[in-house]
């Protein structure tokens, strides 16, 4: 083997990647686990890129080269931005992130490339993890970046006062510990191998550290180390933003960046598209890749990604506080169908165990079968032979199919007897009240790792576990798979995890849905992210 | 007529003062309710107590009421919760959109539908006559939702020389409120058109029209000297009246293409449940349309002789 | 007698067998439809392709695989239903309240009056949108929103009737011979009131269903998966481009409904004008 792989840096290589190396060589696990696992434990992107090639080539696109200049005009929720430790719609971070950077970038091949933190070494058993922050960064308005920004973050993410998801993603975090201007270590209370990709969540962007200080308000006052300046906002309008001078890195092509609110409808953005009057759209639902398709001046954008939508059963309500209920209505479901139909097939059947297939430690599972007789026969158990009568809450947060989805099932159920009653609210209504009914249907966003996504919403006491699902057994499975380097063990430890949380019944979780986007052709160098975290860094008009 | 005219000022005071309270009574009687839509899904029950007790709903509902509408009279409006503005600060420019879509659309409805009526009306049963009620029956069974679909397959996707959205994202632009307004004046021309015939018609079987027929003068004249004054006054009142029907046909309009006014910012505020922007949205769509009621009557005394000359006044050709 | 002088006429006519097409679609839905309208089979199939159990989809199926035709001639029902629910209800409360106006005159004319001035100041969607805010979306609430709508402009019709009949001898003769208040105006004053209300009660229906279709399309209106539609218009016009007929037949519904009531009040009033003058 004429590659050899180096960390970012410049240490020795933790002592699980050699094993890494050598099972991708044999073929045990594929590339992007080999390439996703090793950047993790420190390894530099390149270094592993160089090697994963040696060994099985991938062809290199066509390159043409890229311009500079212009103005992009994106067509995008506007959203207001106050805290964005707060905020609850990757929408909102697409916008800031041009000002705002993080410890760590995840690439759209889920890769964690370094940004703010130019290194990273975790301790053998993954508990330590020593940053090394990238030299000679300065925030827009002046001041030095140093560990103390850092710190001031990660403190306020996990504070007890806090009310950041942050708090639940990074409760394994004991202390931060600050060496120097540029170096603090993690301590950690159990091991966790994707820390470095945790980092790039979209609530955790690093702010000034006299945030909170200055008011805790970022639109108003919007501070950042990234390579454009925000210039104007209004909430439900627009928001720009202009490349600035003094960036520490290598300056993006775009000069300017308009978001344009045009409202919820998708419609109106495609419309728009159509007619030249924005370039870019990042979420158009299936519904709309025929119009798409079909503009001379467009482009289709589609991506896989582990976004999907729970319809969730509250354990500790009635009627669902039994599990017979529960299991009557995964069993009288067809996600096949509900995939088939709620979202015309595009997209991967799920198991209602919310990790993914195509997800690193998916552990496959029987697939899960329909059947009505069952259900009809487990709800009569449960004291409800006339049937049962439920209502649905959404709030179509994300289009249309989520209500498409749910007619869908509600067909489906009435074959057992349920009697679903569908109330669909205006998104912003339902918004404060998605954790709270007893039967809702909630979208999730893609996460790189199915535990981050566990860790949120079915730990026990997690965040935002909508469910009140409570289990130690299902807790300690986790926590276990959370700590294994290799992915192949991870995954086999991720069997116990999957298959307690499909036996216990909590939703009826149908299928991942692919991802999709339409952006004018003129637009180059970008492309559909699964986690909905859009960078422009590397776009330009041509 | 200085009488009358404070007559009608005292009850449109009347009016809006009737409005205000009901409009504060179906949006704020419930205090709990307001304090969830103004600090969202993160407010503890703390946090929205103290909310409301910094903000007055401790008082009995009159005292709130009175409270309100002494700040809404005097331009305090409140703040949007989902745009993060003060609502007096909020409207105008989407206010001043809208009354560009309605003007172009009136610009264009009042003298079509004039030309249309008269030509119809002046010869009442011939083919011009029918085929123009035709025509404005049809148009305005086809709901406006409907029409921006046909108008915008036909001439965004089909034809390619309109834009789909009417954002105007890049400052004004005529050719994006071609196809909003198409839609409005297909919806409401037919209606105005028949209003006219049916005047002109009605006029046309006046004895004295008849007269001047008989006595050789050219149709023309007619229409022009003696027929246009008298069928004026019903469609004059029956055009200010489309616009409380304007104020509620311009959401639909306004959401299907995306056009940032008065009725995208009202669907928007429902949408959030923006208390304060709703209730500024109400207040001043009622003003409009009790003012249009108001000129409409003024109009409508100006114009008919018989009421400003007392019964019995002949109408002058 | 006006009523089958006015169906001489071709225009009247015409719009009298829409009607009675559509309401026998509502009230026949269950034998004429081919398909269960909220059953989901093969999605976006072109009109008379064929279907799973060998029939036709013969006006095609909608995004989910429910077949058109009998979501139009179900929708008919819902349409019908709630259209005709709020017009009834908002004539129970003009004509009372018009009734009550135009005989007693006085303190009760004013108030009325000014309540119906009150009323009729909001525009139908911002009332609607005042009802949505505060008790969400309901097909009740809609009846609620369009009663209040169009109940002050029947009150003014009845008003000017009541005020008009009360004012003729045979009345004065029967309050001078004792009969009761409500008897005058139910048996006396209502009857003679019936032309100039039923036209208009023509028109309302269409107009309320036409507002019924509005909130559909703005998501607004019914819930799911009751066939609406507006709402049809509403989830189809994304694809409207590809698949026209998901939106076309719905708006031809709509559309002819309209249609056919404004043709038959045209010829109702044509005939009650010809009746008077002749």
């Amino acid at each position: 083997m004429g590659f050899k792989l180096w960390t970012n840096s410049g240490r020795k290589l933790h002592q699980a990647v050699p094993a890494l190396a050598d099972q991708f060589v044999k073929g045990e696990i594929g590339r992007r686990d080999f390439l996703q696992t090793v950047a993790w434990l420190g390894v530099a992107a390149a270094s592993a890129r160089a090697f994963a090639g040696a060994v099985s080539p991938v062809p290199a696109a066509a390159q043409e080269a890229p311009k500079k200049g212009g103005s992009l005009r994106y067509a995008s929720a506007v959203m207001e931005i106050n805290d964005p430790m707060l905020v609850t719609w990757t929408q909102a971070s697409n916008v800031f992130r041009n000002s705002l950077e993080y410890l760590t970038m995840v690439d759209e091949d889920n890769i964690t490339q370094p940004l703010l933190a130019a290194s990273w070494d975790p301790s053998a058993d993954l508990t330590s993890w020593r940053f090394k922050l990238r030299p000679g960064v300065k925030w827009s308005n002046g001041d030095a970046f140093t560990t103390e920004d850092v710190a001031f973050n990660i403190n306020r993410w996990i504070a007890p006062t806090s009310k950041s998801s942050n708090k639940s993603a990074f409760s394994a975090i004991k202390q931060v510990e600050v060496h120097s201007d540029l170096e603090f270590s993690l301590h950690l209370s159990r091991p966790v191998l994707a820390i470095p990709e945790m980092f790039y969540a979209y609530t955790c962007p690093i702010v000034h550290r006299k945030f909170e200080e200055q008011g805790g308000v970022w639109s108003k006052n919007p501070i950042g180390t990234g390579p454009y300046t925000m210039v104007e906002f209004g909430v439900g309008q627009k928001a720009t933003f202009r490349r600035r001078e003094g960036y520490w890195g290598p300056a993006p092509y775009l000069d300017e960046i308009r978001y344009l609110d045009l409202g919820t409808e998708v419609s109106a953005s495609i419309q728009a598209l159509a007619a030249g009057q924005v370039d870019l759209i990042t979420a158009i639902n299936t519904t709309d890749i025929d119009v798409v398709k079909r503009l001379p001046n467009a482009t289709l954008l589609s991506g896989r990604a582990a976004q999907t939508i729970c319809i969730r059963m509250q354990v500790d309500q009635k009627p669902f506080d039994d599990i017979r209920v529960r299991k009557a209505m995964v069993l009288a479901a067809d996600n096949q169908k509900l995939l088939d139909i709620g979202y015309r097939g595009l997209g991967v059947v799920a198991e209602n165990h919310h990790v993914a297939p195509f997800q690193p430690e998916y552990f496959k599972l029987p697939p899960v079968a329909r059947d009505v007789a069952k259900a009809k026969a487990l709800l009569a158990e449960a004291g409800y032979k006339d049937g049962l009568d439920v209502t649905l809450v959404l709030g179509n947060t994300q289009g249309r199919w989520e209500q498409d989805t749910a007619q869908v099932l509600q067909q489906q159920v009435a074959e057992a007897g349920i009697r679903m009653k569908l109330n669909v609210l205006p998104s912003s209504e339902f918004w404060p009240i998605w954790d709270k009914v007893p039967f809702g249907l909630t979208f999730w966003a893609h996460r790189p790792l199915a535990v981050m996504t566990l860790d949120l919403a079915y730990r026990g006491g997690g965040s935002w576990n909508e469910s009140h699902y409570k289990n130690p057994e299902f807790d300690t499975a986790l926590n276990k798979a959370t700590g294994i380097v290799d992915p192949k063990q991870r995954a086999v430890a991720m069997e116990a995890v999957e298959r307690i949380l499909q036996d216990d019944a909590v939703m009826v979780q149908p299928y991942w849905g692919d991802r999709y986007g339409a952006a004018s052709t003129k637009v180059r160098g970008f492309r559909l992210h699964p986690s909905t975290y859009q960078s422009l860094r590397q776009t330009w008009l041509a | 007529m200085a009488r009358m005219i404070l007559a009608r000022l005292g009850e449109v005071v009347l009016v809006m003062l009737a409005v205000s309270f009901l409009v504060y009574l179906v949006l704020e009687h419930n205090a709990a309710d307001v304090a969830v839509k103004v600090l969202g899904q993160y407010s503890t029950a703390e946090q929205r107590a103290l909310w409301l007790a910094e903000n007055g709903y401790n008082a009995p509902f009159i005292e709130r009421y009175g409270i309100w509408l002494g700040h809404f009279v005097t331009g305090r409006w409140g703040s949007s919760t989902h745009y993060r503005e003060l609502v007096i600060d909020l409207l105008p420019p989407y206010l001043r959109q809208t009354a560009i879509l309605a003007g172009t659309s009136f610009a264009i409805i009042v003298p079509l539908s004039f030309v249309l009526g008269i030509a119809a009306g002046v010869r009442e049963g011939s083919l011009a006559d029918r085929v123009i009620s035709f025509v404005s029956v049809g148009t305005t069974s086809i709901p406006e939702f409907a029409s921006a679909v046909f108008l915008s397959a036909i001439f965004v996707f089909w034809l390619g020389i309109l834009p789909g959205a009417s954002t105007m994202t890049s400052g004004f632009a005529w050719a994006e409120l071609v196809l909003p307004v198409m839609v409005i004046v297909l919806y409401d021309f037919g209606y105005v058109a028949r209003m006219v015939r049916a005047s002109m018609a009605e006029v046309m079987t006046q004895p004295f029209i008849r007269t001047a027929l008989m006595k050789g003068a050219s149709p023309a004249r007619i229409v022009f000297r003696h027929a246009l004054r008298n069928a004026l006054v019903a469609p004059i009142t029956v055009i200010m009246l489309q616009i409380p029907w304007l104020l509620s046909g311009v959401i639909v309009v306004e959401v299907f293409f995306a056009y940032k006014g008065f009725g995208t910012l009202l669907y928007q505020a429902c949408l959030n449940s923006d208390v304060a922007l709703i209730e500024a949205c109400a207040m001043v769509s009622v003003l409009v349309i009790v003012s249009t009621q108001v000129i409409s009557d003024l109009l409508y005394t100006l114009l008919n002789p018989r009421i400003r000359f007392g019964a019995g006044a002949q109408g002058r050709g | 007698m006006s009523f089958l002088r006015a169906l001489r006429r071709p225009g009247p006519a015409v719009g009298f067998a829409i009607v009675v097409l559509w309401l026998g679609c509502a009230a026949f839905a269950g034998w004429l439809a081919p398909h269960d309208p909220l059953k989901s089979q093969i999605p976006l199939q072109f009109p008379l392709d064929r279907a799973p159990d060998g029939g036709h989809f013969w006006l095609g199926t909608d995004l989910l695989g429910r077949d058109i035709l009998s979501r139009m001639i179900f929708g008919a029902r819902t349409v019908i239903v709630w259209a005709g629910l709020s017009t009834v209800s908002a004539y129970i409360v003009g004509i009372v309240s018009g009734l009550l106006a135009g005989f007693y005159r006085g303190w009760v004319d004013r108030l009325l009056s000014f309540v119906a001035n009150v009323v009729l100041s909001f525009p139908v969607l911002v009332l609607y949108i005042l009802i949505i805010v505060t008790l969400g979306a309901s097909g009740l609430n809609i009846v609620l929103a369009v009663t209040f709508a169009s109940a002050p402009a029947i009150f003014r019709i009845v008003r000017a009737l009541a005020i008009d009949i009360a004012s003729r001898d045979f009345v004065s003769a029967a309050i001078t011979q004792g009969e009761s208040a409500v008897r005058i105006m139910l048996v006396d004053i209502l009857p003679n009131a019936t032309g100039p209300l039923i036209v208009d009660a023509c028109l309302r229906l269409g107009y309320t269903a036409i507002t019924i279709g509005a909130l559909g399309f703005l998501g607004l209106g019914l819930p799911p998966p009751t066939p609406d539609w507006g709402g049809m218009v509403n989830e189809g016009r994304g694809m409207a481009m590809v698949f026209p007929h998901l939106v076309v037949f719905p708006c031809i519904a709509i559309s002819s409904l309209m249609l056919g009531l404004s043709l038959l009040a045209d010829g109702l009033r044509e005939a009650s004008r010809a009746g008077s003058h002749g």
